[in-house]
């Protein structure tokens, strides 16, 4: 009975022309968003390997290690960006590091190619979250009334098939025909990713599927969405526009208030505003290493070498103590920032994921490696390397690097020494976090899609049950 | 619950129905409809014959009493009930971009009877008058004659001990009635029972075997058409309608 069902609702699809055109503009789409991201993609290979080459370049014709003031490093691109761009072009990919200081990141994506930031992307997560919702409520907002406007309702239900087999052919015809054709869609597009020279290791095959995974979920939430409203509408019409509503709200509009409730519930310092306080507070410390600095009295000595190694002894302590103090300063204020801006953006995710869009975005960008978390990982792991650039700056000059003077002398006729061979410096890796580690953080994303299924499922089964099939 | 030895099919037992407006569209509504029986229900716009119906396809509830089918009420066991039912709405409407045979195929196993094939269902549609280069046609191109005689095919493959028709004869051209009047008595010989709702008098008294007159929710009449035999069933109606009950012993025509 239920197979019956199930082949009568795939065969009315297929043949409706609001079928053809749903699955070709969902293939076209899905092949263009596959398309457009590998080119980017290798775009920006290109670009990352020829920032990370002019970084190396520079250092040409360096002879002392001291010179070294500073590296550049660059976040790699991730080949899963290209399918969901999460913040990936957004947060800045490029830091430069000095043995002591700030981190921070600049040169996105989007700054450098505004036209981008204007229009953004089209990638699979958009369409997921666009297109195939909208489709979901193509294929279900007249699954009911539908029905009962053509005038099939009543027949078919003098037949002995209780409601819930009824609208469970509905709900397994509609899904299987649509993620049938999702699915060619998106193994046309994964075949298409290697010609166009992307090639995804297997851990990031199984995250690709995870994140289709996801885009099934939240199309079979809609899905059952749309099958919910049609069950308590008497008219097509009438469905198919509180169904807009709900498609507007929840992809556009739902997300964004959410993220402007939170900005107004918790008020996060600018980093302009910390920038002026670690300003002033390194104009103090700049200040009292000068007093310092004029107490120094240099040691009675004949021999230059001891004077100058007593000062860059002194220099080393004083330079230390107030890279210390600033470092604590800093710190501080950067954490102050960094746990309210946490809290913000947890009021924010939090909110937001009473749209199951959020949700969906949350999942494959964590998923993809692409979620507001990477600017975390890239600052943490700049952080890192920051000190391990230093104690490799250290142990070259045997010098405390950065933050202080440095006297040196120079010998008109030493001996000519040997440039530095920059490709001694510490490389940076990035380290995207781990498939284990993603899936935990996106497990309860797929949970509230779950949870939504199964409230949508649920509430279609009540409303149908009393729904008047007259 | 005998009749000559005969079976109680369908059956109404103090059936009323308020709709939430308040409206009494049945009033304490009593009938029997036994095995090889044509029951004809006559009435105005409104008097409740599809009202009727709708309690029996379990689309209604009855505010009080029993619609029931083999002894088990409509709205305790419908599943049970709907087993035993056919129906046939007064406006027919099928999947529009599927052929009749497509059409046929679907309500036939939605109907329990997953065995039959093509070559039935033509014969069926040969039957009820549907010639056969249009089997393979679709429903959109049907006129409403067309997709009623598709209607009764699928009443007919459902193979049931009752029937419901909600004025089957609308919209079918005077061949076709004349068709359908036959047809009807095919399914008496079966053993059906039949309960069909018309305003056509005349079809009504030639192929019904009891006639009721209803208004407001209550038969006026409810005569076996033996006795009406030499009757002129229209003024009767005009007359119950107007309110005037004619005596029992009024004079033929
Ligand atoms: N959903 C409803 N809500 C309220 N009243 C209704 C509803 N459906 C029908 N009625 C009323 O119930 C009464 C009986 O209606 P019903 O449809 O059974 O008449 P009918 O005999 O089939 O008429 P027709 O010959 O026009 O088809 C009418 O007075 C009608 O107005
Ligand atoms: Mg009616």
């Amino acid at each position: 009975m239920l197979k019956t069902l199930v082949e009568k609702e795939i065969r009315e699809i297929i043949g409706s022309p609001k079928f053809t055109y749903t699955f070709i503009v969902c293939l076209v789409l899905i092949l263009l968003s596959f398309y457009s991201g590998a080119v980017s993609y290798k775009d920006n290979v290109t670009h990352w390997e020829a920032a990370k080459a002019e970084n190396l370049q520079s250092f040409e014709g360096i002879k002392e290690w001291y010179r070294v003031q500073e590296n550049r490093i660059f976040l790699p691109p991730q080949p899963l960006a290209t399918l969901v761009s999460g913040v990936s072009n957004d947060i800045g990919r490029t830091s430069n590091i000095e043995p002591s200081g700030e981190v921070t990141a600049d040169d996105s994506r989007y700054n450098e190619e505004p036209a981008y930031a204007y229009f953004r992307f089209i990638d699979l997560e958009f369409i997921f979250l666009v297109v195939l919702a909208l489709f979901a409520i193509m294929l279900g907002y007249d699954a009911i009334c539908g029905e009962k406007e053509k005038g099939t309702l009543k027949l078919c239900l003098s037949n002995a098939i209780p409601r819930t087999k009824f609208l469970m052919g509905k709900f397994i015809g509609a899904f299987s025909v649509l993620s049938i054709s999702l699915i060619i869609s998106i193994g046309l597009g994964c075949l298409l990713l290697p010609l166009l020279g992307v090639h995804l290791s297997s851990e990031e095959w199984i995250r690709l599927g995870l994140i289709v995974v996801a885009g099934l979920l939240y199309f079979g939430l809609f899905l059952a969405m749309s099958v919910m409203v049609s069950s308590f509408t008497q008219r097509t019409a009438t469905s198919f526009l509180i169904l807009l509503i709900i498609w507007i709200s929840s992809t556009l509009i739902l997300p964004r208030v959410a993220v402007m409730v939170s900005g107004r519930a918790v008020d996060v310092p600018t980093v302009d505003e910390l920038g002026y306080q670690k300003a002033m507070y390194a104009t103090e410390q700049w200040k009292s290493f000068l007093n310092s600095l004029d107490n120094y009295t240099p040691i009675e000595n004949e021999d230059m070498e001891e004077v100058m190694a007593n000062f860059n002894k002194f220099m080393d302590s004083i330079s230390i103590a107030r890279e210390e103090r600033m470092n604590i300063y800093r710190s501080r204020l950067n954490e102050q920032r960094y746990n309210k801006e946490l809290e913000r953006s947890q009021i924010a995710f939090a909110l937001a994921r009473i749209s199951p869009s959020s949700s969906l975005s949350l999942a494959s960008s964590t998923l993809a490696g692409t979620s507001p978390e990477l600017k975390d990982q890239f600052y943490q792991q700049a952080k890192n390397y920051q000190t391990s650039l230093k104690e490799f700056l250290n142990e070259k000059t045997g010098m405390n690097m950065g933050g202080g003077f440095i006297m040196t002398i120079s010998e008109s006729d030493a001996p000519e020494k040997d440039p530095i061979d920059p490709t001694e410096i510490p490389q940076f890796k990035f380290e995207p976090e781990s498939l284990s580690k993603s899936v935990q953080k996106a497990l309860p994303d797929f949970g509230l899609l779950i949870l939504f299924n199964c409230i949508f499922i649920a509430g279609a089964f009540v409303s149908f049950n009393r729904y008047d099939a007259r | 619950m005998n009749e000559n030895n005969k079976q109680v099919i369908l059956e109404a037992v103090n059936l009323t129905k308020k709709y939430d407006d308040g409206v009494l569209a049945l009033d304490n509504l009593n009938f029997a409809i036994y095995e090889n029986e044509i029951f004809a229900m006559l009435g105005g716009n409104g008097a409740g014959k599809t009202t009727t119906i709708n309690i029996f396809l379990n689309l209604l509830e009855p505010t009080s009493g029993d619609a029931k089918v083999c002894g088990v009420s409509s709205h305790i066991e419908p599943l049970v009930v709907k087993k035993n039912l056919a129906y046939v709405s007064e406006n027919v409407m099928l999947y529009p971009n599927f052929t009749a045979l497509q059409n046929l195929d679907f309500f036939s196993q939605l109907g329990g009877q997953d065995s039959l094939t093509k070559d039935h269902y033509q014969e069926v549609l040969i039957r009820v008058g549907l010639a056969e280069q249009v089997h393979n046609n679709k429903l959109k191109g049907f006129s409403k004659g067309m997709r009623q005689k598709c209607g009764i095919a699928i009443a007919i493959l459902k193979d049931t001990k009752a029937i419901l028709f909600d004025e089957p004869t609308s919209g079918l051209d005077p061949k076709a009635g004349y068709e359908f009047i036959q047809l009807l008595n095919d399914l008496k010989g079966e053993g059906k029972a039949v309960l069909m709702s018309t305003h056509d008098i005349f079809r009504a008294k030639e192929a019904a075997d009891t006639i009721a007159i209803m208004n407001d929710g209550k038969f006026l009449m409810k005569e076996k058409a033996s006795t009406l035999f030499d009757k002129d069933l229209e003024s009767l109606y005009m007359q119950y309608m107007a309110g005037h009950a004619p005596q029992p012993a009024s004079e033929g025509v």
